[in-house]
């Protein structure tokens, strides 16, 4: 159905035809039906695709922005010498137990793969940028907590109830980064890392969602966008709230179903506010969350899960 | 110090909400993840290459950085996170605002579903090229890969994505004018 044509059609809707070979091209389209069809498809696609928009509201990207400039100026120096090396051997007994139940859901789903999984199964790859921290950064261990407000992290006092245990993992010195360490492959066990990280992402999202609310200010113009957008962001947290609780519970992991435990109201309250609550039930549930020192024990419980992948 | 940050505002104010779209694309439409990313992407740029990277070569940087940073979500969740996602999904109760923005939705929906059907690496290349309009040679730069693979990874992911994307939209273009 192409003729040889089609591919340079690809690349002369691109600008990356030298001037003869265009002209060449753009001469047989006048003649070759296939060739103008699917020129006019290839602008077609592209239409739809650049006209796409992101989901993005316009809070979340002022407050990255206050976030970098803030962060980016505490965190300088610390880049090796990381936040805090939180390790704990419960979770691994959580991401033991949440073999079985991921097994369950992946048994439940199979009948209805979607082709994206195909496409991601064997990333290329992953170059690194020339100037620095790449990726790497993700998987190894001294610089990767969760993403937004690494600076706060520093000034979160550390509650008792996770005894942070340093691995045996020798420390990079400054400047050394991550140069030493290499690529991992992508790994065989990719199981209990997949029920860590459910839980650590889960509690990570939980985390930023909770700073978040924290910081809405009712009295601004967009207070109501922000209330919306949080909450769908708790909506779309409670039901995996409530099977991971359902499932450490199972498990036996008092710690993990605990906090789970008592973030599931605020998220419920989250879920269910009116577009523009008043200050006082606002008030309560950011009392709630600050009573039970969640986002601290959010954070460090995400960061040994993360950690304890590596 | 102060002029330096004015600078790093206005790069962000530029460039942070295409390199969101492109993560968010990337991802197949999770976009607070997509944010995160994009956010971890500046946050790496102001605390380590800013400064010295050549002019220009910043928002090359961002989108090598934030696609990396992609791949090792994909790396991290694996399917299963998102099979455990759908399984979310499919427990929550029916949508809850689902007149407004619904012709929108769908046709997001719709290019991050034919989007999610190519290979990583073709839709990298494909999202670069058309919203970002790069070049081949910087594109190249961005994915590490020569001119010519972009070349045809692009070509491929155009020639993949015709059948399907035509009939979809026809279908779609019909049902909503
Ligand atoms: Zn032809």
């Amino acid at each position: 159905m192409n003729c040889g044509f089609t591919e340079k059609i690809s690349s002369l809707i691109d600008g990356e035809l030298w001037p003869a070979e265009a002209r060449e091209v753009e001469r047989h389209l006048l003649t070759c039906v296939r060739c103008a069809e699917a020129r006019a498809d290839f602008l077609s696609l592209r239409s739809q695709i650049s006209s796409f928009e992101a989901s993005l509201p316009g809070v979340v990207q002022k407050r990255a922005l206050a976030k970098i400039l803030a962060g980016g100026r505490g965190e300088r120096k610390t880049s090796g010498a990381g936040v805090s090396w939180g390790w704990n051997w419960g979770y691994a007994a959580a991401a033991l137990a949440s073999i079985a139940f991921i097994g369950l859901i992946i048994g439940l789903m199979s009948f209805s793969q979607r082709p994206d999984q195909v496409a991601f199964n064997a990333p290329p790859s992953v170059p690194s940028p020339t100037v620095e921290p790449s990726p790497e950064t993700k998987s190894s261990p001294e610089a990767e907590p969760p993403k937004a407000d690494k600076n706060e992290k520093e000034d979160t006092p550390k509650p008792k109830a996770t005894p942070a245990r340093r691995p045996p993992v020798r420390e990079p010195k400054p400047g050394e980064q991550f140069a030493s360490i290499p690529e991992p492959a992508i790994p065989e066990t990719i199981r209990s890392a997949d029920a860590q990280t459910m839980t650590a992402l889960h509690f990570e999202k939980a985390e930023n969602l909770l700073r978040a609310f924290r910081n809405v200010r009712l009295d601004d113009t967009d207070a109501a966008a922000e209330v919306r957008y949080e909450r769908k962001r708790a909506q779309q947290l409670i039901y995996q709230n409530m099977m991971l609780r359902r499932e450490a519970d199972a498990a036996g992991d008092v710690q993990i179903a605990s906090l789970l435990d008592s973030l599931e109201p605020i998220l419920l309250d989250i879920a269910n506010l009116p577009d523009r609550p008043d200050e006082a039930t606002v008030r309560v549930i950011r009392e709630r969350v600050e009573r039970k020192n969640i986002v601290a024990l959010l954070q460090i419980n995400s960061t040994a899960l993360a950690r304890a992948l590596d | 110090m102060a002029s330096q940050d004015d600078e790093f505002t206005m790069l962000f104010q530029d460039f942070y909400p295409s390199l969101c779209r492109f993560l968010e694309c990337l991802l197949g439409g999770r976009a607070p993840l997509a944010q995160d990313l994009a956010q971890e992407s500046f946050l790496q740029l102001h605390r380590t290459a800013w400064g010295t990277l050549p002019p220009g070569e910043a928002r090359f940087w961002l989108y090598r950085v934030a696609r990396n940073l992609a791949i090792n979500e994909f790396r991290k969740t694996n399917t299963r996170y998102r099979l455990f996602d759908r399984v979310v999904e499919a427990m929550r109760p029916a949508a809850r605002n689902p007149e407004q923005e619904y012709e929108t939705r769908e046709r997001k929906q719709l290019v991050l579903e034919m989007l999610q059907t190519l290979p990583e690496d073709q839709r990298a290349a494909l999202l670069l090229r058309e919203q970002e309009q790069l070049s081949y040679r910087e594109i190249g730069e961005v994915l590490n890969i020569s001119e010519s693979k972009v070349k045809v990874d692009i070509f491929r992911a155009r020639a993949a994505l015709r059948e399907r994307w035509s009939k979809k939209v026809k279908v779609a273009g019909a049902s909503v004018s």
